[in-house]
């Protein structure tokens, strides 16, 4: 007999699975603090359930370039320093420093590091990655910044920078594979090398198969591992459903796997759930180079009249954390608390809206007043594509009865991003990842880019500010700066962040799976941090 | 027959110079249309130039319709960013497992429609023939993908007899027997849905040609011959209601492969719907675009092969 919580469960997978057809999202996550309960046998097999499956060959340029991608690439190759759920730590490297005069990093390698294929990983291997990387492209390798790479013996590691960069350690040093010499001098092409030595790594796990169309990996544990005893023998990656998931949790069939929102609760008592916001968000873009968006004040006026708690609870069923106009989500450590944040106040909007000479006029068939000026109601069009409609029509209804009208706009993805490059809108809606990691992104999401940008630089003083974060060696003044910027950013508003999805994972709690702190490499918000495999 | 062929040959001709005119007409630029805003966005420079000259995006349209041409009779129907791979290597390892899903589901569906079919007019109107038009009409109501959600969650999540998902066992090790027992245990689930979808066409066509035939001369001098009740209803009756399913049989495998589309999203069986399905998600055009015309091919040969089937069946289509 099926108890009334199974009852439920297998209802919410049905609502599921049909919705699931209509629509499927990306997993995000980033900060929670880490089980330090780690299994004292070796666990024979671990599997883990993924909704894809196939994220390319497990080489780093064969593996898709997507998180999910890097994360099988770096269960095979470690890089240089790595994170855990605190920041960094050692990996290949055992001490680093910076020398700020010569705007050079010092790695000192740790001892007996061996490839999968038995041969010795020297510093030479590391001069040659980086190397290579500069002649083959790589795109989790950005190496601009590095303008020399040198050794000294087997062990040590001279990184010279062109200029002071704080994201080095982030984005190059922790995520840059480190790849062997004696088998990567050969090759040419790099992305069409796919025989068995292009995945001898000298991270925790060993490859030993890739299926492309049923979408699943096997590893085996490496023995030799530098870094510990590794806890799990043979790690599978499968291809399932997320709808599936809470089923293949109670077979036994998988042992961890990303859920769906509605999932959580009905599995919190089985099973370790994990969760994560912040690292992905949905924002209301403006058209800040057109009347009336070109007025901050206008601008302005509109956040107030957004309740964005109320749009968590409409559009998000709950599952999310209320948009901080400063970009960075509460509990993200460059965060600040102190930027404004447009609780909703109708008071705000009528002042706002006065000062910029508009007045509520009522009109006939309407049961709200229009905010009208020179004759000329406001009326606004608001882009989106189908996953986001809902939040337009929760926005639409909320504006209404603040004298702003709304007319919804709903286009094909690449269509809606076509819009937004051409600046053809006046609000559009917009989602992406990618704020888990350094602060860098900042400039990507605020000053240049793509449709995912505001592309404002309208203001001098936060141009200045975010271009000078990225050079300022050390972190307590970047802090400053970086929160700084988010005020300033928050102030002007050229774009509102509305919120935050929540996502979620379960597992059996055999492996103490984390999310890393500020993501994987550049951010991944993905617990699948190959040092929780680690003893 | 030719005839037939030469209509074959002009919807297949259209389904080309549709794959290569839309992305072309589409406003803005070609290369964004073929490979999608966010490709274009994370292929250098460098890279957009050699894609454009190797796709003749620069030169008139007659020039690149014949480099199109040309690259498809080379079986090359260019590169999925997304899967980093080309798009014919790609669709051809997930064609096998469509057509085997699909192939199985036509099979099973045609058999057993059929006999139910017969049965349901040799006995129409009493309580076999209500039955079995209630059951068929009833499944056949629900659309495919939900007919699948609740074999998963019946068969698979309550019961636990079939695997939830995917095609065989990962890394199972087995070979042999044991490997063919595992993909057809998953086959079970998905290749149901597909039938029961399928099935009330066939029921319905071979009963109304069944009660067609059971008023015919043929029949009663076969009675009066006084020939055993089975021979009677299937060797005679139900033999020549076979005919119009067969007709039929091109148009059902469309809709069959239409149908696999989203019972493959559902059981995750790695088939070219879970392919279409992630070629939507990932806005992989020149995957979705490659996706359509091996399908429409598809569709087309089925057809083709439907006819031939009918033409040996039925002499009368040899005669004309």
């Amino acid at each position: 007999m099926l108890g009334m919580k199974d009852r439920k469960m297998v209802w919410w997978l049905l609502v599921l699975l049909i919705s699931g057809l209509l629509f499927t999202g990306c997993s995000n996550g980033a900060d929670q603090p880490a089980d330090s309960r780690k299994p004292e046998e070796v666990i024979p097999v671990y599997t883990i359930a993924d909704a894809a499956g196939d994220w390319g060959f497990p080489s780093p340029w064969g593996h898709y370039q997507r998180g999910p991608g890097y994360i099988r690439m770096s269960l095979i190759f470690d890089t240089l320093v790595w994170k855990d759920d605190q920041g960094l730590v050692p990996a290949l490297a055992s001490e680093w420093s910076y020398d700020q005069d010569n705007k050079t990093y010092t790695f000192v390698l740790k001892d007996n590091i061996l490839w999968h294929d038995g041969q010795k990983l020297t510093a030479e291997d590391v001069v040659f990655t980086f190397a290579y990387i500069k002649q083959h492209p790589y795109a989790w390798g950005d190496l601009s910044s590095v303008a020399q790479v040198s050794s000294e013996g087997e062990q040590t590691v001279k990184i010279t920078l062109n200029s002071n960069f704080a994201p080095f350690l982030n984005n190059v040093a922790a995520t840059v594979p480190i790849i062997p010499q004696h088998i990567w001098d050969k090759v040419e092409e790099p992305g069409k090398f796919t025989e068995l030595s292009a995945v001898v790594g000298s991270g925790p796990f060993r490859y030993v198969d890739y299926n492309k169309e049923q979408g699943t990996y096997l590893y085996q544990a490496n023995d030799q591992y530098y870094g510990g005893k590794v806890l799990v023998q043979e790690l599978k990656f499968i291809k399932a459903n997320p709808q599936m998931a809470a089923a293949s949790l109670s077979r036994g069939e998988v042992n961890a796997a990303a859920l769906q929102p509605e999932m959580a609760g009905q599995l919190q008592d089985k099973y370790t759930i994990i969760q994560e916001a912040g690292s992905s968000n949905v924002k209301l873009m403006f058209n800040h180079l057109e009347e009336p968006l070109a007025d901050k004040e206008f601008r302005q006026a509109l956040a107030y009249a957004i309740d964005k708690e109320d749009l968590v609870a409409k559009a998000q069923r709950g599952y999310g954390v209320k948009g901080n106009p400063g970009i960075y989500a509460p509990g993200n450590r460059w965060y600040a608390g102190d930027a404004v944040q447009y609780d909703p106040n109708g008071q705000k909007v009528q002042e706002l809206m006065t000062e910029l000479g508009y007045e509520l006029v009522a009109s006939e068939g309407r049961a709200n007043p229009s905010w009208t000026k020179d004759g000329q109601e406001v009326k606004l069009n608001i882009l989106c594509d189908s996953d986001l409609i809902r939040v337009a029509e929760v926005l639409q209804e909320r504006l209404a009865t603040a004298g702003f009208s709304l007319e919804i706009q709903s286009v094909e993805v690449k269509v809606r991003d076509t819009k937004i490059l051409s600046w053809d809108f006046d609000l559009a809606l917009n989602s992406h990842g990618g704020l888990g990691g350094d602060p860098e992104i900042l400039s990507k999401f605020i000053l240049v880019g793509d449709f995912n940008s505001a592309r404002y630089d309208q203001n001098p003083h936060l141009v200045e500010l975010i271009q000078k974060q990225k050079t300022i060696m050390d972190e307590d003044e970047r802090k400053e700066m970086v929160q700084q910027i988010q005020k300033l950013y928050a102030e002007d508003v050229p774009v509102l962040t509305l919120y935050y999805p929540n996502s979620y994972w379960a597992h059996d709690g055999k492996i103490p799976l984390y999310y890393t702190s500020e993501g994987i490499a550049i951010g991944v918000p993905i617990p699948l941090n190959k040092l929780s495999f680690v003893q | 027959m030719k005839n037939k062929l030469i209509t074959y040959l002009a919807a297949f001709i259209f389904l080309i110079l549709l794959n290569f005119f839309l992305p072309r007409l589409m406003p803005g630029d070609p290369l964004l249309a073929i490979y999608g805003q966010e490709a274009a966005l994370t292929l250098s420079e460098e890279m957009k130039k050699e894609l454009i000259s190797e796709m003749g995006l620069d030169r008139p349209l007659p020039v690149q319709f014949g480099l199109y041409l040309t690259a498809l009779l080379h079986g090359d129907l260019g590169v999925s960013y997304s899967l980093n791979a080309s798009v014919w290597s790609v669709v051809g390892r997930t064609l096998p497992w469509t057509l085997l899903l699909v192939g199985s589901a036509l099979i099973l569906s045609t058999f057993l429609g059929i006999i139910l079919g017969i049965e349901s007019g040799w006995h129409k109107g009493v309580k076999r023939d209500r039955w079995i038009l209630f059951l068929v009409i009833g499944v056949s109501g629900l659309p495919n993908f939900i007919m699948a959600v609740i074999l998963l969650l019946v068969f698979g999540v309550q019961l636990g007899w079939f695997p939830l998902g995917g095609a065989l066992t990962p890394y199972s090790g087995w070979t042999g027997i044991q490997l063919v027992g595992d993909v057809a245990r998953h086959l079970v689930l998905p290749v149901t849905a597909l039938t029961l979808a399928q099935l009330s066409e066939t029921v319905l066509l071979t009963r109304s040609s069944m009660l067609g035939s059971l008023d015919s001369l043929y029949i009663r001098t076969a009675v009066g011959k006084g020939l055993k009740k089975y021979r009677i209803k299937y060797g005679h009756a139900g033999r020549n209601s076979l005919l119009p399913v067969t007709a039929r049989l091109g148009v059902s495998a469309g809709r069959a492969i239409a149908g696999a589309l989203f019972v493959e999203v559902v059981f995750a069986y790695p088939g070219m719907g879970s392919l279409t399905h992630h070629a939507l998600l990932s806005r992989d055009y020149p995957l979705l675009q490659g996706i359509f015309l091996v399908m429409a091919l598809t569709i087309v040969l089925a057809n083709i092969l439907a006819d031939r089937l009918a033409f040996r069946l039925d002499p009368r289509l040899r005669e004309d």
